[in-house]
């Protein structure tokens, strides 16, 4: 029987010649193997409001509010929200918070297997209008700015559609797209004459976080699978890249199923039949009509993001009806948009600019 | 002459995987985008659901026999309780609702008292100096008027 526990691999290391590379072998196996898991998702916060699995935080509630118009993020039903509130000093919420926003997100938190006749009409009709209540009372607040990311912001623009009597003063889409005519690789993976999406969704009930990784890192295969620990082994001396690197790595690994009926609805009238764009969308019954939206809009795309490309991104400004709309071009990735270097520094004083322009 | 000999294992692999990423990405993104690949992905979700479905027969006909509630049987029950929470939550919705309407009732009500009061202020005044009045002349008291039933005989 083979047994390689840590205590083996330190061993048979330690037989090995000391000189450089030895040295960076040894860091880059205790990073994969015995470093703990940064703590993650650090900035204080406080339950507001529970339905089923979903989760309703404010953020630093003790902080002073300047700003009279709270901000509700609405996450996306792939992977966990922590990814807006990363690491101290490399987090959104943490950002806005500080500069005295009333921050809420609405996490939809992990579906069990009773969950996978969920519909995406069941998240947009029967939860974000009962939190944007919420959050209106709680700030006691006249109005509301909205914030979705990625598959998040589809869902919020859909229901900022279908809700224009709402106090919405501004939306903002971070990597969300809305025009499914050609999204890449994935139009030709889920072309509706080979992908068994009814069967698929019946057999699993939900579908697998690692069957959506996998869809995910086979974008771009070598640099998705080899690439981050090649760059690990090349920067192992680097604490901060280290850390950056722990960080992305257990997000990235940390997914949630997808509820079953919300995936069958995603993939069929969303990359199959591109309801959204074209007006054909309907949820409950109601039809879905993106020119019924007419709040401030600031739509971000990132120039190097396979996962929602920036033309699935763009069209959204021409169908609204709002007066004021921003598209807003990034060099960054579908997730760099929202950590890392280039997004703490970049990326989250522009967002913090807008929204406190358009909140006056 | 002295020549540095060392094996250095990550530089030769980081320059393995550059070489390779450059040269095997356009071929690799080429068949990825092809319509035989889809169907290739295709057949082999096919195999691999008819296995997944296989399993799921077994496993139920499993707890079956040996008297063991199944995955659905408890997400039913998971379901119930999902339910309740769902009213539970209706409710509190219609509270809050209600709770605003409350207040601004409770809001007039006292308005209304307040007037009220003010107006049987000025009654008992009126009564009082009629009946110190009458008192000169007849010597007969007022009784001290509550304001409750006042508001009662008011509504009246």
């Amino acid at each position: 029987m083979i047994e390689l526990g840590t205590r083996q691999l330190e061993e048979w290391m330690d037989g090995l010649p000391k000189d450089k590379s030895y040295q960076q072998l040894k860091k880059f196996t205790e990073i994969i193997t015995t470093d703990a898991e940064p703590e993650v998702g650090q900035t204080p916060k406080e339950v507001i409001w529970t339905k089923n699995k979903a989760k309703l935080y404010r953020y630093q509630p003790a902080m002073k509010k300047t700003n009279k118009v709270p901000i509700l993020m609405i996450y996306a039903l792939i992977n966990k929200p922590y990814i807006l509130d990363l690491y101290p000093g490399n987090s959104l919420i943490e950002h806005l918070t500080n500069k005295g926003h009333d921050v809420y997100l609405l996490d939809w938190g992990t579906p069990g297997y009773e969950d996978h006749n969920m519909k995406l009409d069941d998240y947009i009709v029967d939860y974000i209008p009962r939190a944007v209540k919420k959050v209106l009372n709680t700030s006691n607040a006249k109005e509301i700015t909205l914030f979705g990311y990625c598959m998040g912001g589809t869902m919020t623009a859909i229901f900022t559609a279908l809700y224009p009597q709402l106090p919405i003063r501004n939306l903002l889409l971070m990597t969300s797209p809305i025009d499914f005519g050609d999204a890449g690789l994935y139009s030709n993976w889920l072309d509706k004459r080979y992908f068994q999406l009814d069967k698929l969704v019946d057999t699993l009930g939900n579908i697998p976080f690692e069957m959506i990784d996998f869809g995910n890192k086979l974008l771009n295969p070598i640099s998705n699978v080899v690439g981050p620990y090649v760059s690990l082994a090349d920067r192992s001396e680097n604490e901060n890249f280290v850390l950056n690197w722990k960080l992305m790595q257990k997000w990235l690994n940390d997914g949630i199923p997808f509820p079953g009926a919300s995936y069958k609805q995603w993939i069929r009238d969303f990359y199959q039949d591109n309801k959204l764009i074209n007006d054909q969308l309907e949820v409950r019954g109601r039809k879905v009509e993106l020119a019924n939206i007419n709040c401030n809009l600031l739509n971000i795309s990132a120039t190097r993001d396979n996962i929602a490309l920036p033309h699935q991104i763009a069209p959204l400004n021409d169908k609204v009806s709002s007066k004021n709309k921003t598209l807003h071009s990034v060099e960054a990735g579908h997730v760099s948009v929202v950590a890392g270097r280039k997004a703490i520094n970049e990326i989250h004083p522009y967002i913090e600019n807008w929204i406190t322009e358009n909140s006056k | 002459m002295t020549q540095n000999t060392s094996f250095d294992a990550f530089t030769m692999w980081k320059g393995l995987y550059e070489k390779t990423e450059s040269t095997w990405r356009d071929s690799i993104q080429e068949t990825l985008q092809k319509e035989s690949f889809a169907e290739g992905l295709g057949q082999f979700q096919s195999q691999y659901l008819q296995y997944q479905e296989l399993v799921n027969n077994m496993t139920a006909s499993y707890l079956k026999q040996v008297n063991m509630p199944s995955r659905e049987e408890i997400a039913n029950v998971a379901t119930l309780v999902i339910n309740v929470e769902s009213k539970l939550d209706d409710l509190e919705d219609q509270i809050d609702g209600n709770k605003d309407n409350t207040t601004k009732e409770i809001e007039h009500l006292k308005r209304v008292v307040t007037t009220l009061d003010k107006k049987l202020d000025r009654v008992i005044q009126l009564l009082d100096k009629s009946s110190g009045s009458a008192t000169k002349t007849n010597s007969v008291q007022i009784p001290e008027v509550s304001p409750v039933p006042a508001i009662s005989n008011a509504k009246k």
